[in-house]
């Protein structure tokens, strides 16, 4: 029945690798599937947090800092619950990190808040004596690219169908229409916030990175 | 029996004996039942590897080759329709019956999971931690509130706890006259106690000064004539009716519980909520350590 097969070498080839990947198909497969998927109750960032994403990147905060709390009592006990990766359904690119200089920041929204983020990012030792995190007070000048932002958001929606709804659309009329919810979003942070140059820039309808940042971090929970 | 298959024992029967006399120079215990078993794998590998050879070289000399060929053939080379071997064919079987029991039953209610192993980890701590801890001293709990306290509450509040120059609540004094000020004319409403939200602006000017003078100087001497407003709910001696209202005159079990459950967000800052962070004996060891704080 099958000694057709002992005489084509690539059909034979072909079955041998079906049956021998069949176990971890039906084992890898279904399994991955279901991790992949957004964990119940799971938003996209928001516009403004995409730029403070961007920030993170920008300004290499991966280098120190891990975004993946493992399974271990230790763990837990220190950041909260471990991650799953439905919550990284959104991630894109994720930023797990591989180097722990700080802690890990998965769940930082859930402890730490905008006043402890402006104190400890422009002068971290200020409210962390002996840390040897860098001062990150550029970001308090720097203005983030919330308009970027919003065609990160646009592109995600249209090339993996993150659920952003119809009102992203990749014309300046929707970003115009937009912007304003944006702003309002950067203005309830900075309301949170001492820095008279952040409330100024905020005033001008500018977002400076730190606010941008600080959206980021305080939605990691 | 063919004179191959006699040289081939003989040869087995050499090895072993070599093997034995090894076995009596070095006083093996034979007592030991792994010492048995060992000298029995010996003997079989002994008498299977030069028997079962002999045996094959045997066949291949006097063999003639006989039944059925295959149709085809590879350059010449053809392939008998031999039975399948019954030891093989029994194998065969065995590894599909295996094969539904894994699928079926074996994978799936035996697998690893690290999450179990992280549940079986928390729940044997969890144990552990109570038993130690089910009447903790006063020293224990001081210990134990000035580690959580360390982990916890120093990021913000300072590893003294004296709130790092006004970025968080001063532990060392029960409030200052500022936070009293802010909250007489806001109101608060944020810890969940049973007496409900505190409205704004139930003294002003000069009468809320007063007030807050008082409060925040630990209330002591005479109290100002309006804080008859505030003794209905916090009490006249400012301790909130037993966990009724917010404690104003020092740190006790109820405010730390409502503040580390609901967060609060005050004239400072955000804190957020500790609620699943934060056991019952530790929030106790928190109160006795913050009761040790202030001056």
């Amino acid at each position: 029945m099958f000694h057709w097969l002992e005489k084509n070498p690539f059909f034979f080839s072909v079955g041998v690798f079906i049956v021998i990947a069949f176990a971890g198909l039906i084992e890898i497969v279904p399994n991955f599937a279901e991790a992949s998927r957004p964990v119940a109750g799971l938003k996209p960032y928001s516009v403004l947090e995409l730029a403070g994403k961007e920030v993170y990147k920008k300004d290499n905060c991966l280098s120190c800092h891990s975004q993946l709390i493992r399974p271990f009592k230790s763990e837990t006990d220190r950041y909260g619950q471990y991650s799953l990766s439905g919550e990284y359904a959104y991630d894109r690119p994720f930023l797990w990190g591989s180097k722990r200089t700080g802690p890990d920041l998965h769940r930082v929204g859930n402890y730490r808040t905008t006043d402890w983020h402006e104190n400890h990012m422009w002068e971290p030792t200020q409210v962390v004596p002996g840390s040897i995190m860098p001062a990150y007070k550029h970001q308090f000048t720097n203005i983030a690219d919330i308009e970027t932002a919003y065609a990160e958001a646009v592109t995600v929606k249209n090339v993996f169908g993150t659920p952003y709804g119809d009102e992203f659309q990749p014309s300046r009329e929707a970003w115009e229409a937009h912007k304003p919810k944006v702003l309002a979003e950067a203005k309830a942070i900075a309301a949170d916030m001492k820095d008279p140059g952040v409330k100024a820039a905020i005033e001008a309808d500018e977002v400076p990175e730190i606010v941008a940042l600080i959206a980021y971090m305080n939605r990691l929970k | 029996m063919s004179s191959l298959m006699i040289k081939a024992l003989a040869f087995a029967a050499a090895l072993i004996v070599a093997t034995l006399v090894v076995v009596k120079q070095m006083n093996v215990n034979l007592d030991d039942p792994i010492n048995q078993l060992t000298l029995l794998g010996a003997v079989a590998i002994a008498v299977l590897t030069f028997g079962v050879s002999a045996k094959y070289v045997n066949q291949m000399k006097t063999d003639k080759a006989g039944g059925e060929l295959a149709e085809e053939n590879w350059d010449g080379i053809g392939e008998y329709k031999n039975e399948l071997p019954g030891g093989w064919a029994y194998s065969f079987l065995g590894t599909l019956i295996w094969t539904v029991w894994y699928f079926l039953w074996g994978y799936p209610l035996n697998a690893y999971s690290q999450i179990g192993e992280y549940n079986e980890e928390v729940k044997a701590y969890q144990t552990k931690y109570e038993e130690k801890h089910t009447n903790p001293d006063d020293a224990t709990l001081l210990q134990m509130g000035k580690s959580i306290f360390l982990v916890q509450c120093a990021p913000c509040h300072g590893i003294t706890g004296d709130g790092m120059n006004g970025k968080a609540h001063d532990f060392t004094a029960r409030m200052s006259k500022e936070q009293v000020l802010d909250v007489i004319n806001n109101g608060q409403n944020q810890l969940g106690y049973p007496m409900g939200a505190m409205p704004g602006g139930m003294a002003t000017g000069a009468d809320a000064e007063a007030i807050a003078e008082y409060v925040a100087g630990g209330m002591k001497g005479e109290a100002p004539a309006m804080f008859a407003a505030c003794v209905a709910c916090h009490g006249a001696d400012g301790t909130g009716n037993n966990g009724m209202a917010p404690n104003i005159a020092g740190y006790d079990d109820a405010l730390i519980k409502n503040t580390l459950t609901n967060g609060k967000k005050g004239m400072i800052g955000k804190m957020p909520s500790f609620k699943t962070m934060i056991t019952p004996v530790q929030e106790k060891a928190l109160t006795v350590y913050l009761q040790s704080l202030v001056q």
